[in-house]
């Protein structure tokens, strides 16, 4: 087999800066990625005129640079994420023992052209790249509790 | 109170093309490699797949290389989702994007590394066929494949398949690649000592390695095979690359101390006083009065008070590599067993 190269540096940053981080300001990274860990899945019906379906909020209820400065850590504590109307997950954010690399594929026909994406054309070499290193999670290792005026179950 | 915290929260999406990212675990050295201003380009590699019907097939993993050190892969399978996420606006109906967070992958397995420091040499034991000379008749096979092909298939990195590869005192011939016998190491350093004292070359200060090569290739050992003798007992702060070469004389003095031993295996009695005759005849002139059993240390037993042999050598080192996978699975075993009691 030979060997597949997993390049230090993605190829083409992606650029989400369009979009500006809402998150801490520690959970920022180059890229914008940041990891979310949760015990079960998220379901939700297909909407298909949307690229995407929003689902729920992240609350950081502690986190307030401003009166406790940027290196305060306490907020890191408590973390909320409501789903849906009715439902609440506590978590907190952690910083990592090991760091993950994001990694991807990367794939390069073989006249040197660069394809990113997922395509399965015939000629095409396998190189991965790291994308970015990612630091600190936010984790919900608990089950959702229900929340508000209705108690209803619905995941 | 909840429900205003709820409405200034980061609204978080999912989209609905998810991307395939994996997720791996990075031990301090590597991020500390990665970091740097110039990260070196890491590889994955692993053995070919086994030819089905092998006899005793390897089990398959697959090893993260960086330029000196290799990782052993191991795939985890997490109980939770692991969402990646980057910022992105989020819309609905009329209203102004907001900020949000998107999920834009899910990961139900993460990789963890563990360091591989098994040697390249057991592996090249395996692919690389053995070159002899019985009779003044070349007995090998050719493999057809060049070093750099032999290499590729070695789970481990660079360096290490180098050192092995100079270990094992492996050579490339006519675009095949081979390691010798003990019997034509003992015939090719006999030939180097005697074309030595013939030019009135001093093997442990600079010499040009090529010119001793061509020399002993007249007596029809390849020069690559001697090249590669060379580079195997040169003092280690030598460059290896260039033309020139220098040996390390406590190196080169064991070195033809085991070979000779080895080569003598197969016959019952070999006296020390013989033995210790014979590798003194066998090194330069000036080296005579070093060959004495402390430097062979640890590679030879005596049978008997007078006699003397090779110590058989353990192959340790495929089973530590073998060992490893079962390690593995016995973890994820225990994680398994973990989550079920949840």
């Amino acid at each position: 087999m030979p060997a597949i190269p997993l390049h230090p540096r993605p190829l083409a940053p992606s650029s989400p800066s369009s979009a500006s981080n809402p998150l801490p300001s520690l959970l920022h990274t180059p890229s914008g990625l940041a990891l979310l860990e949760l015990q079960g899945d998220i379901r939700f019906p297909p909407a298909a005129s949307q690229s995407s379906t929003e689902v729920g909020k992240l609350v950081f209820p502690l986190y307030n640079p401003v009166l406790n400065g940027e290196g305060d850590t306490k907020w890191m504590k408590k973390v909320y994420f409501y789903v849906d109307q009715n439902q609440r997950m506590a978590g907190e954010v952690k910083k990592l023992g090991k760091p993950f690399a994001v990694v991807r594929k990367r794939e390069i026909t073989e006249d040197g052209d660069v394809v990113m994406g997922d395509g399965e054309a015939g000629g095409v070499r396998e190189e991965l790249e790291i994308v970015e290193i990612v630091k600190y999670k936010i984790i919900f290792a608990l089950r959702p509790e229900p929340v508000g005026g209705g108690v209803e179950e619905t995941v | 109170m909840a429900t205003q915290q709820k409405d200034g929260g980061v609204p978080f999406a999912v989209t609905h093309e998810l991307q395939s990212f994996r997720l791996l675990e990075l031990p301090p050295e590597i991020v500390e490699l990665l970091e740097a201003p110039n990260p070196p380009q890491l590889s994955i590699k692993s053995l070919p797949p086994a030819a089905s019907g092998a006899a005793n097939p390897k089990p398959a993993y697959a090893v993260l290389c960086t330029p000196n050190k290799s990782f052993q892969i191991r795939q985890v399978q997490t109980s939770n989702s692991v969402f990646v996420t980057q910022p992105s606006y989020e819309a609905h109906g009329n209203e102004i994007p907001t900020p949000a967070t998107c999920a834009i992958a899910s990961c139900s397995t993460t990789l963890e590394l563990y360091p591989a420091d098994a040697s390249a040499v057991a592996h090249l034991g395996d692919v690389l066929p053995v070159y002899d000379i019985v009779g003044g008749e070349v007995d090998t096979t050719e493999n057809g494949r060049s070093k750099g092909d032999v290499l590729a298939d070695i789970p481990l990195s660079n360096a290490q398949c180098e050192q092995g590869w100079n270990e094992i005192i492996a050579f490339e011939l006519s675009r095949s690649s081979y390691r010798p016998s003990v019997n034509i190491l003992r015939q090719v350093w006999s030939s180097i000592n005697a074309a030595a004292l013939a030019e009135n070359i001093k093997l442990d200060s600079q010499f040009l390695g090529y010119d001793l090569a061509e020399l002993v290739a007249e007596e029809s050992y390849p020069a690559p095979l001697t090249m590669a003798i060379l580079r195997h007992l040169a003092k280690s702060e030598q460059d290896t690359k260039g033309q020139w070469s220098c040996l390390d004389r406590r190196r080169t003095v064991s070195f033809v101390g085991r070979i000779l031993l080895q080569a003598r295996q197969t016959s019952s009695e070999y006296r020390v006083a013989d033995f210790i005759e014979e590798w003194k005849d066998s090194l330069p002139e000036a080296w005579r009065s070093e060959a004495q059993l402390k430097v062979i240390e640890g590679t030879y037993e005596l049978p008997s008070s007078t006699t003397i042999r090779a110590k058989s050598i353990p192959a340790a080192t495929t089973e530590t590599a073998t060992a490893k996978p079962t390690a593995a699975k016995g973890k994820w075993h225990e994680r398994f067993a973990k989550t079920r009691k949840k």
